[in-house]
């Protein structure tokens, strides 16, 4: 307690020098949780979305079906277990047929997946009761992204190719009835829905399906042919992905820090080549080497706590700011395939701060604790003179 | 010598590596030192009187011979042991008094009791004290850059005699000071000499400093060269 009292003595007397080592270290305080509390709310939103819109509290999938390989689709579909179908009746699963397809939007053609769903479903938030009103024309709902790419629009009709189960081109016109916004690509970008029955019908699958996606009252069924997903393993690669993020990010603030602790680093260098006397002086008083050598490190580190209450003074202001109206992101960032909103609210959880406070603190302390430890090798006599080079 | 021994060297000699040879700073020196003697060591520069007050104040270590201080051998003394001797029993007083700039006068002198652990009110009573003693009750909130050097020596001698310590060591402290500043000073020493029965030993070869020591001790070349009581030198 004594040496920090002293420490903090000294650095207060320290003046400007101590401020600007302060600001700069500040300024990585918040900016390391500005980036971390961004990309754990991107995270927390992109998960909450995608369960929301996708894949709800797990999904089923017939045993060849592969997400990552389009030509899985030929063979992945398979007739419902009699108790997964009960379970679909009552809302609880809800079975997607999802097949390849071609629509031809202003005569040219694009390559889409066309995916059937119940349109009386509630697990996801997909408007699909948008698909029920079934005139001569089948209905499509479509998602924003696919519409910005084929220019199509709600009311549009456009040409639908597909091939059966037997492999045999058949087509139609279908009614885009919708188009919804959506922060999920993944159920959007070169995707058609259009009512599971039709699809169904159009490709002779009847009563067959490629996925269920399961509700919070799902009912385990054990049958060969189908595998449990769980959120944690449909969630794992977007995690991944921001994970990356987050380490791409972490150069930025690293690099800052960096240059923090470098500043800190060279303050105490100095600091005890200009302070010889005064060391010396602390030694004549009765202080050890080794209780000088934890002065001069508490008073390195003790940077880091003035940089936690600065940083604090403004960076709690401005976080509560960007928690209340969001981080804006800008338009086309979800265009590589991760689930983003318009504007990320950030999350500040407690061990983002307490971990951010704790790398600081303890990488201030260690440089200058580096520089600190030549205290020890000092002779009392020539410090006192000033003398040691 | 009527003084009980509390300091006491016994064929002591310091040398200091210079390049590949050695450079004898002291050589086979024997002295002894009573409680409340006020003593200095005189010489001309490079005799070896601050080498001396070093090792007497466990600053530095012996080559050869003994340093007995408070009955400690300096030369056995761990780093721990040396800290704790003259954070206990020694104070130092510097030629350019070695205040701690961003302390007020009332921090600076409050300081060596910080490192004794006494309690805010033993510490305040004892720095009052100390300050009148030295005639700076009314600077107690000034930065060391705010005094004269007068006032600063002064304020490094009550930073030295407020712990009240057996021995206080004082390196050239009239040095950097004009004559009547010095003369304000060593009436304070020997009155607190007087008063706390410390023991005084000065480094010094200002002629000002002589007229007030009890016993003066020359070196040259690091060697005794005599060692003098003022009254036996009277008689």
């Amino acid at each position: 307690m004594l040496s920090f009292k002293i420490a903090v003595k000294n650095l207060i007397g320290a003046g400007l020098k101590t401020w600007l080592n302060v600001f700069v270290l500040s300024l990585s305080f918040v900016m390391i949780i500005f980036y971390n509390s961004m990309i754990d709310g991107w995270n927390k939103q992109a998960e909450t979305d995608t369960i929301a819109w996708e894949i709800g509290q797990g999904q089923i999938w017939e045993k060849d079906y592969d997400p990552y390989d389009p030509y899985s689709l030929i063979d992945a579909h398979a007739v419902i277990p009699p108790e997964l179908k009960n379970q679909a009746t009552k809302g609880d699963v809800v079975p997607i047929l999802i097949t390849q397809a071609s629509v031809y939007p202003q005569g040219r053609m694009q390559n889409i997946l066309l995916k059937g769903i119940p349109t009386d479903q509630q697990l996801l938030d997909l408007p699909t009761a948008e698909l029920s009103d079934e005139g001569e024309t089948t209905p499509a709902i479509i998602g924003r992204r696919m519409s910005e790419a084929t220019k199509l629009k709600q009311g549009d009709r456009v040409l639908l190719r597909w091939r059966d189960k037997n492999g045999t081109f058949d087509a139609q016109e279908i009614l885009i009835t919708k188009v919804f916004e959506n922060n999920v690509p993944s159920i959007d970008a070169g995707q058609v829905w259009i009512p599971l029955a039709s699809l169904q019908e159009m490709t002779g699958m009847t009563d067959e399906a490629t996925l269920l996606v399961v509700g919070d009252d799902y009912q385990p069924v054990a049958d060969a042919n189908w595998e449990f997903k769980s959120i944690g393993f449909l969630l794992a690669d977007m995690r991944a992905i921001i994970e990356t993020k987050k380490g791409s990010a972490a150069i930025m603030y690293l690099l800052l820090l960096g240059i923090a602790l470098l500043a800190i680093f060279d303050t105490q260098v100095l600091s005890i080549f200009r302070r010889q006397k005064e060391i010396g002086t602390y030694v004549a008083l009765g202080m050890t080497r080794g209780q000088v050598v934890k002065l001069f490190t508490i008073e390195g580190g003790a940077h880091s706590l003035f940089a936690a209450a600065l940083g604090a003074l403004y960076g709690i202001p401005l976080f509560i700011y960007l928690n209340k109206v969001g981080i804006p992101m800008p338009a086309g960032t979800d265009s590589a395939g991760l689930p983003i909103s318009s504007e990320i609210i950030p999350v500040y959880g407690l061990g983002l701060v307490v971990g951010t406070i704790l790398l600081v603190v303890l990488s201030a302390t260690i440089v200058s604790y580096m520089p600190a430890r030549k205290i020890a090798r000092m002779k009392p006599t020539e410090a006192l003179k000033g003398k040691i080079q | 010598m009527n003084h009980a021994s509390i300091i006491s060297i016994q064929h002591m000699t310091k040398r200091f590596p210079v390049g590949k040879g050695e450079f004898t700073a002291l050589n086979d020196i024997n002295l002894e030192f009573g409680e409340g003697e006020f003593a200095g060591l005189v010489g001309p520069s490079g005799s070896g009187k601050t080498t001396l007050l070093n090792i007497i104040g466990s600053l530095d270590t012996p080559s050869e011979g003994t340093a007995t201080v408070m009955g400690q051998d300096i030369s056995t003394l761990s780093h721990k042991a040396s800290a704790l001797l003259r954070n206990q029993h020694i104070g130092f007083i510097f030629q350019s008094y070695n205040l701690l700039p961003v302390y007020t006068v009332f921090e600076n002198v409050e300081f060596a009791l910080l490192l004794q652990n006494r309690s805010a009110s033993e510490r305040k009573k004892a720095v009052l004290d100390a300050l009148e003693w030295v005639g700076l009750t009314d600077k107690m909130t000034s930065k060391p850059a705010m005094l004269s050097g007068g006032e600063g020596q002064r304020v490094a001698i009550a930073r030295a005699m407020v712990k009240r310590p057996k021995i206080l060591l004082a390196d050239e402290p009239s040095a950097n000071l004009d004559a009547q500043n010095s003369h304000q000073i060593l009436k304070t020493m020997k009155a607190l000499n007087r008063e706390l029965k410390t023991t005084f030993i000065f480094s010094t070869h200002d002629e000002k400093v002589m007229q007030y020591l009890d016993r003066i001790i020359s070196l040259e070349d690091g060697k005794v060269v005599s060692d003098v009581e003022k009254a036996a030198a009277a008689l």
